[in-house]
């Protein structure tokens, strides 16, 4: 199960804390500007995935479609992959920002990141809360997968 | 059989042909906020239905005052046509008309089939941000005879008056509280207002490129469901976009006399101590 030491431990995994701090210093138009880099940053998802892909169940209309799936690298750290539609950048460039933190962390490094680690970022300002919530969502999402490639 | 206001739509390719018309202003409303930004219809500049129309502390929309300061910005005068599109078959392009509309703005038009047709036919779609001289818009006093508050809407159930839910089929029966690593957004209930009728938006367009059915397909979709000319309408759905679509279709397509557009919608109801639910 969770180590209980994530409920305390507030420090981030080193690629996302400094993603956080980049945040934390931009303007409201760097933010957005930022935020497309990253939607446009994302790699396709690999073919060995396709199959996978094909079977993910499709999601209430208002939501955009979010895949994710990981795998454990040969050092045993976790990395993750997604497919989300290119007519959805600010889904894109979100959990973009989570890929970018977060792929290469081992298990533990992945459950201590807290469900509110953006709020220094101030993207509120820039996006909706719906939106963060989402966001809130792909993290938690990410937690179980690993939760589930740390137990395989 | 034909729409009941179709000056109230035009196609891509008068967009198209209109871009540099100074007396026509192109107006992007997408869900998706960045979309403008990776590109665009010459021309077409960005009103965002969170940043741009919102009200900026309260749950509201923009104050008479701010939005004839963001319709100057925009050098729109009170005899500007403005044309709308957006992303999702026009959801937030008809959320953005709707409220024009509110405060007055007469002259406003949809681009039948949105971003996807006008990507669809290849159109070009570029980066650069217009800008305009400023004007001195003068907007009219908000015409709440177009939208419903919850006190209209408590009306509306006990006067057995229609309401029609325009969110799909699990959102309607309250089942998609139970979504998997979705956290709701905003509603701890689930279900509908009593006695409305279950018209998903998306019946009203063409899955294959956006743009809105027949007149015909549209009345026996909305007359079918006992939603007729003769009744005062409100609708509703999550936040208030995807029925601002709905009113859009009833009001203008069909032609509808009285309809309003609940945009407190679900993340209110759904809130809101001591109504009623049915599921």
């Amino acid at each position: 199960m969770y180590p209980r030491s994530f409920v305390v431990n507030m420090t981030l995994p080193k690629n996302l804390q400094e993603i956080v701090d980049d945040f934390a210093s931009m303007s409201r138009e760097e933010k957005l500007e930022t935020l497309i880099a990253y939607a446009e940053s994302m790699p396709d998802l690999p073919e060995r995935f396709q199959e996978e892909r094909a079977k993910m169940e499709a999601v209430p209309e208002c939501m955009t479609p979010v895949f994710l799936i990981g795998e454990k690298d040969s050092n045993g750290a976790i990395v993750f992959y997604l497919d989300i539609p290119k007519q959805s950048p600010t889904v894109r460039g979100l959990a973009s920002i989570l890929t970018n933190g977060l792929n290469g962390c081992s298990l533990e490094q992945i459950l201590s990141v807290p469900a509110d680690f953006y709020l220094p970022m101030n993207l509120q300002e820039a996006v909706s809360q719906q939106r963060l919530n989402g966001f809130m969502g792909v993290l938690a999402h990410m937690k179980q997968v690993a939760v589930k490639l740390a137990a395989g | 059989m034909s729409y009941a206001h179709p000056e109230y739509l035009v196609d891509t390719e008068w967009v198209a042909q209109h871009k540099d018309d100074p007396t026509v202003r192109i107006l992007e409303s997408d869900e998706d906020p960045l979309l403008y930004a990776i590109g665009h219809i010459p021309g077409a500049a960005q009103v965002d239905w969170f940043s741009t129309l919102q009200h900026p502390l309260r749950r509201d929309f923009l104050t008479k005052e701010q939005f004839e300061e963001v319709a100057s910005k925009l050098g729109i005068t009170n005899d500007t046509t403005v044309v709308f599109y957006g992303d999702k078959s026009n959801w937030f392009a008809c959320y953005a008309l709707w409220l024009f509309q509110y405060y007055g703005h007469q002259n406003v038009r949809i681009m039948n089939g949105g971003r996807a047709k006008w990507e669809q036919e290849n159109r070009p779609l570029i980066k650069d941000v217009p800008s305009f001289s400023a004007t001195s818009y003068k907007a009219k006093e908000a015409d709440k005879s177009i939208r419903a508050f919850r006190d209209d809407v408590f009306k509306q159930i006990d006067a057995k008056k229609p309401l029609v839910d325009v969110r799909s089929p699990k959102e309607y029966s309250g089942e998609l509280l139970h979504m998997p690593n979705y956290p709701q957004e905003g509603a701890t209930r689930g279900g509908h207002i009593p006695g409305a009728a279950s018209i998903p938006w998306a019946q009203a367009v063409n899955e294959a490129d956006s743009t809105f059915k027949t007149a015909e397909e549209l009345k026996t979709l909305y007359e079918g469901k006992n939603i007729k000319p003769d009744g005062e309408i409100i609708a509703y759905c999550r936040i208030g976009e995807r029925s601002s679509l709905t009113w859009f279709v009833l009001k203008y397509l069909l032609g509808y006399p009285t309809v309003k557009n609940y945009d407190g919608s679900w993340t209110e109801w759904g809130n809101l101590v001591d109504a009623p639910i049915e599921k």
